[in-house]
């Protein structure tokens, strides 16, 4: 075979004209730039030193020669390696191509190399039989070359292994007898079970040549096995190619398509199978959907997860209703704190076993759990049984119930004697019991032995023949610990000893946990098979697999596939790997069966000659964008050196310095005309306002919308902000009026609030606003202002008694009581006793103390101690109220100077206990602080 | 790129006719810029600093036997006992022949001149001639003009070039007689040797001479890059080379040290020396020829050249 050519040799001629071309480019060397110079004289005399070329250097002619010669050649499109079938005899040219799993990376070449051969055939003028042999039905019956690239445009590869021998029997069948030319099989290169029986059939034929076509195979690789051990998931894959090392990477994949996790296929040199661990969580395990070799597109290269390899669903039930108060004493205590990470959960929503398991049992879990459960309800046994022996794994501890329970028990593993044994105590010889190694075949095999568990109490296993077989864990002196018994599809799981702390220390242990968790992977995921117990159904397709590893909802003419218990399924034509059966549960089929390995085709045949040779689309390589390219690069380098002879490059340094410099201006132009934008813009309208309120605590009224209310609220409060300023370090700013209904009121530490009820009546939006202040640590001051507040004394109600009782009606209030003698408002700051304003006689009404009470309530915690609301009707700021000059507004009643005196200390007293809160607490304590230091 | 040196009105050999009416159209402009920068040279009668004929007051002198007795200054011999004579400055009129180069070289002009070489020079020798005319000099110009002494001896001056035949080279200096000033205007491009060796005998007969060198400053500068062909305005020859910028330095070197050679030899017979650039004033020209043809010393402003 020649190893070059060109395809269009006749444009070579043009070669000829390379002289022509080399003569020009001596004859006309670059045109100078035309300048006239007056002292020619003296610049001859300098430039007598330079040589001044009248013509373009050599090596430029030489370029531009190469130049010229790269284009014709590349025009000429030389070929390696180019393809040079001929078909051999008379008959048909029978195509056998495979449209396997394997073939969909080179799929392309695939069709390219049949298509050469239909129109080899064509020039031939042969028919052509064209057969798939991943395809359902083949229709092989010789046709025109137009009828067999049609067939060919139309198939695809299939996420199938090819069926190589009922091809050939349809091409057997076909041909009927005439004696064909070509047989070509354009093979995937693995080898099936059915080669040589396809082959011989092909051969007894006797066709004129028999040829195998075939690609690399570097890139036919497949993963057949994945299990989920304890800490990763393994997952094995078999390659075509087993000559070099390779290394590959496998991603774990979760439902979207996103990786999860990832592991490496490291395949020693000539081994043909890999195993790669992806360590992941086990949480995120369980959302691993399918496994993918990276940067491989075959079905092969993908494992589909079923939910055999998924959460499990875990129900537990409890004998002992148990209390809320002793949790440790609770025996699904542990087991959900064991299980929590591994699985769903479902706990009974009564305590009523015989409606709570058809429950439980409906929701279909993996495994139920039972922690000393003695006798269930009768009527539940037998739906129990049933999901069982469907595939359920009933999980039991033992406990006190079930130690007492008759043996007649159907769901326990084994016959258990009554009553339970104690291991130690004050009456007994015997110590407590270790655990014995775990024996090698259970689950539990591979753990270490548990040293640090000691099992003081257990139920116990009547001897029987097969008890040991059963058994999968013991103590040390041989008596079972767990034992199991398969009920069918099902298995019933007893832990001798229960399930808290108080029989054994084996759920405070590690190994519970493991224990656990192991025998919840074991149970069945999907929980029982299905409702109906005896057959089980076909389950639909959900998604397919293509042929490019991607799954897709087009089911297509995938037919519903019955998987019985425990066997893989195994794809087929009507079953096309995909996930069968419906979102909330499926069953994976995938393209190969666990422990398959791909195996190069086998085409040699005894007594035939078979041709073997590659694809053409890779092997024909064009130097035609070679050459071009080339072309380009000369044209590029001839530009520069002109341009370098022109002396372009002359100013080019001063030109980067200047543009450098330039772009350093620029640069610094924008930092100063943009100095903040660096910053992120956090700031927002209104800021300023809110950091002077933060800055200067201020008292606050709320408005009213009364006037005259209003103003005497400012006045008064004006009064105290002096006073407080005069006698405390605390300098309030200028008082603040709020509007409830919109004003931010958590800037200020109380707010006081007149009640009149010629002022409307606020918003139940404003209201709950108000409630909202208290709940988060506010203190609101009521006043009626009327000398008779409406709490507590029905029948001298006022108006504004009335109106205090609407308001507070919609807020959630704590109970309250007039000011006790000891309360911290009475101690603050000045020593008081009572709370005058322009009025005197009305207590001041705080929240009760809670300290008897005991019952919590929401208000009083979330305010460290401070009473959310203070409620007054002696006219506090009516006292208070200065005017400009600093003379009080209002005379006090009876008009004493004293009492206004006492209005302003209790308005210190009320401000020092808002804003210290129950650190003036302590000074109610300090005698008997005082007392205890003292001794 | 556009070539940096053009040659302004070229016109060929033969051509004299259409060549002396470019040149006429060239001459009024410059005589009104002539005119103009004269003015801002500050010239007048300038004495010769010796007594002769003249109307200044020069000096008393004892008055010697022999002597016409009109010449005693009797208002002066009155104060003592001797009798004295009145000297007069002599201010005798100076013939200065003025001479332009303008030949096809100095029709250059760069785009880094203001005009061109011709133009400066046409300008320079119509200021020179209108200064040196209103100081009463007698002015000539070689093979040109006959040495005349008038006030309008610059236009007449312009005349004169308008309708002169072309010439080449330095001039016919044979009808110069005695000891006058000639002023020399060119590019000078030929070699040192050669332009002393025509103005040696000019020298030995006793002429004074000052010599302008006009230069563009693309000769100067040599602003050129790349493959470049150098054309000869008057010989035609061409020269090409390929890669302009690199001769740059030895081009300046070979230029520069061409105009110190020129200048040395001349300031060694007694001339002065002043070249200019036609990218700057024509009066800094104008007031250095000046400065010489006033009597200071040769080389005095600027060690005689002008950078």
């Amino acid at each position: 075979m020649s190893a070059f050519a060109f395809a269009n040799p006749a444009i070579l001629i043009g070669l000829l004209a390379l002289p022509v071309i080399w003569w020009l480019l001596r004859l006309t060397p670059p045109r100078p730039k035309s300048e006239v110079f007056p002292p020619l004289r003296i610049l001859a005399s300098v430039l007598k030193r330079e040589e001044t070329p009248a013509n373009s250097p050599w090596w430029l002619t030489l370029l531009r020669m190469a130049l010229a010669a790269a284009i014709i050649l590349a025009i000429a499109n030389p070929v390696i390696n180019p393809r040079a079938n001929s078909l051999n005899g008379s008959g048909p040219l029978v195509l056998l191509v495979d449209n396997s799993w394997a073939t969909a990376p080179d799929w392309d070449r695939r069709v390219q190399t049949a298509e050469a051969l239909i129109a080899d055939a064509e020039d031939a003028g042969v028919p052509v039989s064209v057969t798939f042999t991943a395809d359902a039905t083949h229709d092989a019956v010789p046709g025109s070359a137009a009828a067999a690239r049609e067939k060919l445009a139309a198939a695809a590869p299939k996420p199938l292994v090819p069926d190589r021998e009922r091809a050939a029997a349809a091409v057997t069948e076909a041909i009927n007898g005439t004696r064909p030319g070509t047989v070509v099989v354009l093979s995937d290169g693995v080898a099936n079970a059915s080669d040589e029986t396809a082959l011989d059939a092909l051969a007894s034929l006797s066709p004129a040549e028999l040829r195998v076509i075939e690609g690399d195979g570097a890139r036919t690789m497949a993963l057949t096995e994945a299990t989920n051990n304890a800490d990763a998931m393994s997952v094995t894959a078999t390659r075509l190619a087993t000559g070099m090392p390779q290394s590959m990477a496998v991603n774990a994949l979760d439902p979207q398509g996103r990786a999860l996790a990832s592991g490496t296929l490291d395949f020693a040199a000539s081994a043909a199978t890999a195993t790669a661990e992806i360590s992941a969580p086990f949480e995120l395990r369980n959302d691993f959907a399918r496994l993918a070799v990276a940067d491989l597109a075959t079905a092969g290269s993908v494992r589909l997860l079923d939910d055999g390899f998924r959460r499990r669903r875990v129900a537990l039930i409890s004998g002992d209703s148990g209390s809320d108060f002793q949790p440790l004493l609770q025996p699904l205590y542990y087991i959900s704190r064991a299980l929590q990470p591994y699985a769903d959960l479902i706990e009974p929503t009564t305590a009523d076993l015989s409606v709570s398991i058809p429950q439980i049992l409906e929701g279909n879990p993996s495994a139920i759990v039972m922690a000393d459960v003695g006798r269930l309800p009768a009527d539940v046994y037998e739906p129990l049984q049933q999901w069982i022996s469907r595939g359920g794994t009933l999980i039991r501890f033992a406990g006190p119930r079930l130690a007492a329970a008759p043996a007649d028990d159907p769901l326990v593993p084994v016959i258990l004697r009554q009553g339970e044994r104690a291991l130690g105590g004050a009456m007994s010889w015997s110590e407590p019991q270790a655990m014995a190694d775990f024996p090698a075949t259970g689950p539990f095999a591979g753990l270490p032995r548990a040293d640090d568990i000691t099992v003081n109490r257990q139920v116990l296993a009547e001897p029987t023949p097969d008890l040991a077989d059963r058994t999968w864990a013991s103590l040390a002196d041989g008596t079972p610990l767990v034992t199991t018994r398969e009920q069918e599809a099902g298995r019933i799981v007893l832990f001798h000893t229960s399930a808290e702390a108080t029989w054994s220390n084996m759920p405070l242990s590690g190994t519970f946990v493991e224990m656990l968790r192991r025998l919840v992977q074991m149970a069945r995921a999907g929980g029982a098979a299905s409702a109906t117990a005896d057959t089980a159904a076909a389950l639909p397709p959900f998604r397919l697999l293509n042929a490019d590893g991607t799954l897709t909802t087009e089911t297509g003419i995938a037919r519903p596939i019955t998987i019985a218990a425990g066997a893989t399924p195994v794809a087929s034509f009507d079953h096309p790997p995909g996930l069968y059966g419906t979102e909330d549960g499926f069953s994976a089929v995938n393209l190969l069966a666990p422990g398959t390995e791909l195996q190069p085709f086998n085409a040699s045949l005894d007594g035939v000659n078979v041709v073997r040779e590659g694809l053409i689309g890779g092997e024909a390589q064009s130097l035609r964008p070679l050459l071009f390219a080339l072309a380009f690069l000369f044209i590029v380098l001839d530009s520069l050196v002109v341009l370098f002879m022109n002396g372009a490059f002359s100013r080019l340094p001063r030109l980067s310095r200047s543009a450098a410099a330039g772009l350093a201006v620029l640069a610094g132009l924008l930092l100063v005309a943009h100095p903040g934008e660096g910053l992120a813009q956090d700031a927002q309208p209104g800021d300023d306002v809110i950091m002077e309120h933060l800055d200067t605590t201020h008292l606050a009224y709320v408005v009213t919308g009364e006037a005259e209310v209003d103003q005497l609220s400012e006045q008064g409060l004006q009064g105290l902000t002096q006073f407080l300023t005069y006698r405390t370090t605390l300098e309030p700013g200028a008082p603040v009026g709020v509007d409830i209904a919109t004003d931010e009121l958590a800037f200020y530490p109380i707010i006081y609030w007149p009640i009149s009820a010629n002022a409307p009546m606020p918003s139940q939006a404003a209201i709950s606003r108000i409630d909202a202040y208290m709940r988060n640590g506010g203190t609101v001051l009521f006043d009626t202002q009327d000398q008779y507040s409406g709490l507590h004394s029905s029948g001298m109600t006022t108006p504004n008694g009335e109106r205090l009782q609407a308001i507070l009606g919609n807020i959630d209030i704590p109970p309250l009581e007039p000011t006790p003698e000891d309360h911290v408002l009475a101690r603050s700051f000045y020593l008081l006793n009572d709370f005058p304003g322009r009025y005197a006689g009305s207590p001041l009404w705080v929240e009760a103390r809670q300290e008897a009470a005991q019952t919590g309530s929401e208000l009083s915690s979330s305010g460290d101690g401070v009473t959310p609301l203070l409620i007054t009707a002696n006219d506090l700021a009516g006292a208070w109220a200065v005017d400009a000059q600093g003379t009080p507004v209002l005379p006090t009643v009876p008009s004493d100077a004293m009492q206004r005196e006492f209005a302003y200390r209790a308005g210190v007293n009320i401000m020092m206990y808002m804003l210290t809160g129950n650190y003036k607490a302590d000074q109610v304590h300090v005698p008997a602080l005082l007392e205890r230091l003292g001794q | 790129m556009a070539s940096i040196g053009q040659i302004v009105e070229q016109t060929t050999g033969g051509e004299v006719l259409s060549r002396a009416r470019a040149r006429a159209a060239l001459v009024p402009d410059c005589m009104v810029e002539a005119r103009r920068i004269a003015n801002t040279v500050i010239a007048g009668w300038h004495g010769r600093r010796k007594r002769g004929i003249g109307e200044n007051f020069w000096q008393f002198r004892p008055y010697a036997e022999g002597e016409s007795l009109a010449a005693i200054d009797w208002r002066r011999s009155a104060r003592d006992d001797h009798t004295y004579v009145r000297d007069r400055e002599w201010e005798a009129a100076h013939t200065v022949w003025l001479w332009a180069d303008l030949s096809p070289s100095m029709m250059y002009k760069s785009t880094f001149g203001a005009v061109s070489k011709e133009s400066r020079a046409l300008v320079l020798m119509l200021a020179l001639a209108e200064i040196l005319a209103r100081s009463g000099e007698r002015i000539g110009c070689p093979g040109i003009m006959e040495p005349v002494s008038a006030r309008n001896a610059a236009e007449r001056l312009a005349t004169a070039i308008m309708h002169a035949p072309q010439t080449a080279g330095l001039p016919e200096t044979g009808m110069i007689r005695g000891h006058s000033d000639i002023v020399l205007i060119g590019d000078f491009l030929d070699d040192a040797d050669r332009i002393m060796e025509r103005i040696t005998p000019l020298a030995r007969r006793g002429l004074r001479g000052h010599v302008v060198e006009i230069a563009d400053p693309a000769e100067e500068t040599f602003p050129y890059s790349g493959r470049t062909e150098f054309t000869d305005p008057e010989t035609g020859e061409k020269l090409v080379s390929g890669r302009a910028e690199t001769v740059r330095e030895d081009y300046r070197r070979a230029y520069l040290s061409r105009r110190e050679t020129l200048g040395e030899s001349l300031r060694r017979l007694g001339w002065s020396f002043a070249f200019h650039r036609t990218d700057h004033l024509a009066s800094e020209a104008l007031v250095t020829v000046h400065g010489y043809l006033s009597g200071l010393p040769a080389g005095g402003i600027n060690g005689g050249t002008r950078t």
